[in-house]
């Protein structure tokens, strides 16, 4: 059978403007940006915090990239606070592993067998600079986006709406598999399993826990897709959406700017034109 | 010619000159190089690995962009990706994330296991969908559960490695590793036991060993090298460990397949080891959050350089990993019905029994 071509019904413009006065309010100006410029902004910090190194860049990305738009959304304590609970497990290892057994020629001091030489101290202080701006950038993305709405954007961008499925439905799989978890948990200790107490108790507890979750997951496949495919979601072609993104021309022109100036970055730290700051 | 070989013609020039340049970039002479007396390594390989895993990548980006613009679709490769497999990978990634970030972030085990979904897709749908579900696990984990309790900003630049794990996933269940074989002949089980430990040593000598050229020795008896002997003491007995299991498995069930998964586990370890070591010491300073940032902190103290100390942690770290994981999913796949993984596009080659 010949896929239908084109979209025999397409919404009317009343329609359109009805499902968009459903939409919920965004809390701020910086909501209600477009899920890709969020995204493009967040990455493009990311990337050029590594790109350039040291200590003043990453700063002056966070000062400029990403504290206007924290302030703006109102969530700056909280994105703070998130982005420091993020960071700061890994800013431990890292300072761990890079202070006292990076070789250096600077001894701060002593512990034990280990030197903490002030060139590790740079450099772990460099890494968790990073770190932390990674986390306030990708933290604002999230604390500002709803999780779907990236998602619904690009579709309508393009991608198949098959991957955008996937990416969606992670997003109510993994808090069913963690209720599926404690259902199967509370059933093996009905029947005698041991998995509170000791290590040794704890992780012989894993197995008859791991198992049931991941198989009784596994053959919900089943069920999924039967139920996916009498709903027409084979049918190829594109799909309406009842949930479209503004996006404007200055947004537009905004990612297109980031991705043009880290591109110049980068070039110019490859080819050495810009200078190491530090 | 028709718009398809266009693609492929398109896609593996843009892959080759990304390798090339990308091996420029990084320093390194491809055959001009000399090698390190001390350690037989040609400078800047260290990343050859990486660097062919992005120039795939790009080439594989190339061939969706062509194909984008020709038809403003992705249809060859949607069409590798049946319902079943669609439905397949969200959960996949949910085993993904929630046993990595219970195992490795919170239990500070020094494993990952952060990939038994994925080779799962691997092994049942293919090596394209096993990459693209990879690759998607990480960087939803990043960017569509960013403002959920499960999201991490640090899973994305690893997406490169999800892939491999993926596509060699999916390589391996294309040439069977996955399937059962119990009671093969005692001529031919010894023999393929015998080709396993000559791949695996093979492995070992040319993918591991030049690495650990440094200043420290495991099982040496001076007391400054005690930690190391503590470590390879503790991987020895592991490793003893599991190397009963399986001659029991290989040995009562005369099953085969166990070899293979074994193997597999072990080639898709070290390659995973190659591709992300550069990439922990270029973003993370080295570590990755585990229990096994000890190991790159130890290997420092005894005098390697950071990428050093972080390539000698991963290839100690991640082929037992990996291996673990492959038989995870290997059990997994025996358990499942046969009703139910001959569906995938993949599962009737991938797994199942055969018989002597």
């Amino acid at each position: 059978m010949a896929p239908p071509s084109g979209n025999p019904t397409t919404l009317s413009e009343a329609d359109r403007a009805y499902l968009a006065s459903l939409a919920p309010q965004a809390a701020s100006p910086y909501h209600a940006l477009n899920p890709l410029t969020k995204a493009a902004i967040a990455t493009i910090a990311t990337l050029a915090a590594f790109v350039l190194g040291g200590y003043v860049a990453p700063l002056a990305i966070l000062t400029v990239l990403v504290i206007p738009g924290a302030v703006a959304a109102g969530v700056l304590t909280r994105l703070t606070r998130v982005a420091v609970l993020i960071s700061v497990p890994i800013s431990i290892s890292v300072a761990l592993v890079s202070v006292f057994t990076r070789a250096g020629a600077t001894v701060l001091f002593t512990v034990g067998p280990f030197d903490a030489t002030a060139e590790g101290v740079d450099f772990a202080g460099q890494i968790i600079v990073r770190l932390f701006v990674t986390a306030m950038a990708l933290g604002l993305f999230g604390l500002t986006t709803e999780p779907r709405a990236f998602v619904v954007d690009l579709e309508r961008r393009g991608l198949s709406p098959r991957v955008a499925f996937a990416a969606a439905a992670t997003l109510e799989t993994i808090p069913l598999m963690v209720e599926r978890a404690l259902a199967i948990q509370a059933a093996q200790r009905a029947r005698g399993l041991d998995t509170e107490g000791s290590l040794a108790a704890r992780i012989g507890g894993v197995m008859p826990l791991v198992g049931p979750v991941i198989l009784s997951s596994l053959t919900e496949v089943e069920e999924r897709s039967l139920a996916l495919e009498v709903r027409a979601f084979g049918r190829p072609g594109r799909r309406d959406q009842l949930w479209t993104l503004a996006d404007d021309g200055r947004q537009r022109l905004l990612r297109w700017a980031l991705l043009v100036g880290f591109i110049l970055v980068l070039v110019g730290r490859v080819a050495g034109a810009l200078p190491a700051l530090p | 010619m028709s718009s398809s070989w266009f693609r492929v013609l398109v896609a593996a020039v843009v892959a080759i000159v990304a390798l090339v340049a990308g091996l420029a970039l990084y320093g390194s002479s491809i055959g001009g190089g000399t090698a390190n007396p001390d350690t037989g390594l040609v400078p800047g390989s260290d990343a050859f690995m990486l660097v062919l895993a992005l120039s795939l990548l790009l080439g594989f980006i190339a061939y969706a962009a062509i194909e984008f613009a020709q038809t403003r679709r992705l249809d060859s490769i949607a069409r590798q990706f049946d319902t079943r497999t669609i439905v397949l990978m969200p959960i996949a990634i949910a085993i993904n994330i929630v046993l990595g970030q219970t195992v490795g972030t919170a239990l500070k085990i020094p494993l990952y296991l952060d990939s038994i979904g994925t080779i799962l897709v691997g092994a049942l749908a293919g090596p394209i969908p096993g990459a693209l579900t990879g690759l998607l696990a990480n960087l939803i984990w990043t960017f569509v559960l960013a403002g959920t309790p499960f999201g991490s900003p640090y899973a994305w630049p690893y997406a490169i490695v999800a892939a491999e794990i993926g596509l060699l996933a999916g390589v391996f269940g294309y040439y069977g590793f996955f399937r059962s074989r119990p009671n093969t002949s005692w001529p031919k089980l010894l023999g393929g036991l015998a080709a396993a430990i000559v791949i695996l040593l093979g492995l070992v000598v040319y993918g591991v060993i030049p690495f650990y050229k440094g200043d420290f020795v495991f099982f040496g008896s001076s007391p400054t090298e005690g930690f190391f002997n503590v470590i390879a003491y503790g991987i020895a007995v592991g490793l003893i460990l599991g190397l009963i299991a399986l001659a029991i498995q290989l040995f009562v069930k005369r099953d085969l397949g166990v070899a293979f998964i074994v193997v597999g586990g072990a080639i898709c370890g070290v390659v995973s080891a190659l591709i992300s070591a550069p990439i922990s010491a270029f973003v993370f300073g080295g570590v990755t959050g585990s229990g096994a940032d000890i190991l790159v902190a130890a290997f420092q103290q005894a005098g390697s350089s950071l990428i050093d100390a972080v390539f000698q942690q991963g290839l100690l770290q991640d082929p037992i990993d990996k291996t673990i994981e492959f038989i995870v999913a290997f059990l997994l796949l025996q358990t499942l019905s046969r009703r139910f993984t001959a569906r995938f596009p993949q599962g009737e080659r991938a797994v199942g029994v055969i018989e002597a």
